[in-house]
């Protein structure tokens, strides 16, 4: 069985200089959300040169698409569209989204993030809480919906912190 | 030498997410491990968090 090590594709990511937003419900927890996930999602800059990056690094972690059974590996044609690309690495399941809710890409969701340190000094970008559940109530999904209660808690219990 | 088009990729399957946005290829993959390893995975998937939430708040997470 494959180990979870969402941490080391960070790492990873971050020390080949790709350009990414941690989004999902990784950024949740991150933010101290009670929730669970077992996949790491990021919203990656749909450049040329970081795409090339991106794809470096996901041949290094092994990545495959994780819902084919052919096993395809992501191609730069892939990566550089707004679509969602959920594939399961040797280190755990990610997914490389181009774009997010009604068409937020990198460029537009980068200033709504923050910034967070990794054991290692490495730094990476983060969407803010208030961003996430504004992309969570704008999906509206069943799925979103149900994650809005305790994101919205866990932003509330961070406003009335002293 | 001849530059590969970017249109000779192989196409994957569109991802296998429900009306509710529900991977269920990740549910698959999780039913497919015994009960102890599916603990396992969210363990580790948790640990990893709470070592960057420690190294970026201001108090102790844990």
């Amino acid at each position: 069985m494959q180990r979870a090590r969402f941490a080391d594709i960070l790492r990873l990511l971050a020390s080949n200089e790709v350009e990414f937003i941690v989004v999902g419900m990784t950024a949740g927890i991150l933010h101290g959300a009670p929730v669970t996930t077992i996949d790491l999602d990021v919203v990656h800059r749909r450049s040329r040169d970081n795409v090339a990056r991106l794809l470096r690094v996901l041949a290094a972690l092994d990545a495959v698409y994780r819902h084919d059974p052919r096993k395809l590996r992501p191609q730069e044609s892939h990566l550089m569209g707004s679509g969602h690309q959920l594939l399961t690495t040797t280190h755990g399941d990610l997914d490389c989204l181009g774009a997010i809710g009604e068409g937020l890409g990198y460029e537009e969701l980068i200033e709504r993030t923050v910034a967070m340190s990794l054991p290692g000094g490495l730094v990476v970008r983060v969407l803010s809480l208030p961003a996430l559940i504004e992309t969570k109530e704008r999906a509206g999904r069943p799925k979103d919906l149900a994650a809005l209660p305790l994101l919205r808690a866990t932003l509330d219990e961070l406003t009335r912190r002293p | 030498m001849v530059r590969r088009s970017l249109d000779d990729d192989p196409v994957p399957r569109e991802p296998d997410v429900d009306d509710n946005g529900v991977d269920r290829a990740q549910i698959r993959a999780m039913l497919a491990l015994a009960p102890e390893e599916r603990l396992r995975r969210v363990e580790e998937f948790v640990e990893a968090a709470l070592e960057i939430r420690e190294l970026n708040a201001a108090r102790p997470v844990r």
